[in-house]
């Protein structure tokens, strides 16, 4: 039993199809992809940042947090919006992708880990210890940055 | 052609061979200016959607952008650095993308853009913020520079699947 024939399907469908033979549509949906990414990871080390204590002036965390949610979920929903389309357009490939898997296994653990942990200690009032704020940031960091650095690995590396 | 002989040039140099015969070069070299313009990108983002009024309104502009630029001008370092190899790598290739000729085009507006936006109306910034209504020209430089930098990062995007690139 494996995912494959679910990743066959989702290539045959329509859309699929459609977007797999026009190199317009492709560019189009990734640069939309890397805008929405932009906003996301913007803003995301902007909080990060200021958790680390290199934020704006001495502005507290959880206003710098609570003014820029808005941007990272605008930018996770167009970023939500545009992969599965891309995917589409190649689902088989990258189903023999291992940075494919990786990248869907660390959107996972990001998602997860922003919506909690991330999002509690960022709007903590009052702040959270430096050391705890510290050791969130970090954690926040590399894993949004594993799923850019996978996703770009799905390009380079080609299946064997 | 003066130019066209130039990255003809960079083309025959031994860098250049170097660049192709790896397989690594390309591909780390392109993922740090990927990365890297997302980052720089998003910082100036968040001082235009100040400018525009569309958040971190209670953040001082003032204090905005003494943080932004540094890191900006810092980032914009290494993506000069990193794109100065890419383009390096396969120069006459660039010299005839149209895509490649509209991104220099971009970032030498985004360029000015911000100049005539800090040697003019952030100059005064002091009379003009915290108020109730950031100044239209104010307004204006931040809408340029988001269209600039979208447009930007879609050119860069769009090099890859200009002449001469397999689709893949």
């Amino acid at each position: 039993m494996t995912a494959l024939p679910l990743f066959e399907a989702l290539q045959h469908t329509y859309v699929g199809e459609t977007i797999r033979h026009s190199a317009a549509l492709i560019a189009l949906l990734e640069i939309v992809h890397l805008v929405g990414l932009t906003l996301l990871l913007g803003t995301i080390l902007m909080v990060d940042l200021t958790l680390l204590g290199r934020g704006i002036g001495n502005l507290p965390v959880s206003r710098i947090a609570r003014e820029l949610n808005a941007f990272t979920g605008i930018g996770l929903v167009i970023m939500l919006l545009s992969g599965p389309l891309i995917l589409s357009s190649e689902a088989v490939r990258c189903y023999k992708t291992p940075a494919f898997w990786v990248k869907m296994a660390l959107l996972a653990i990001a998602l997860v880990f922003h919506f909690s942990i991330h999002r509690k200690v960022a709007q903590a009032e009052p702040p959270v210890p430096r050391a705890r704020a510290e050791r969130v940031a970090w954690v926040s960091l590399a894993l949004w940055f594993g799923v850019a650095l996978a996703g770009k690995g799905i390009a380079i590396f080609q299946p064997s | 052609m003066f130019l066209l002989s130039i990255c003809q040039w960079i083309d025959s140099t031994r860098f250049n061979a170097v660049m192709r015969q790896s397989n690594w070069a390309f591909p780390t070299l392109d993922t740090i200016h990927t990365l890297g313009i997302v980052l720089v990108a998003g910082a100036i983002m968040l001082v235009d959607f100040r400018l525009l009024g569309l958040g971190l309104r209670s953040v001082p502009l003032a204090q905005l952008v003494a943080r932004m630029v540094p890191a900006t001008l810092a980032g914009f370092a290494l993506m000069l650095a990193s794109g100065g190899l890419l383009f390096s790598s396969e120069a006459v290739k660039m010299y005839h993308s149209p895509a490649f000729r509209i991104k220099v085009l971009l970032l030498a507006l985004a360029g000015m853009n911000a100049l005539i936006f800090h040697r003019t109306i952030y100059r005064d910034v002091a009379n003009w913020d915290p108020g109730a209504v950031v100044p239209i020209r104010a307004r204006l430089a931040g809408l340029l520079s988001l269209i600039f930098w979208i447009g930007i990062i879609a050119a860069g995007r769009a090099i890859a699947y200009g002449p001469g690139y397999d689709l893949g």
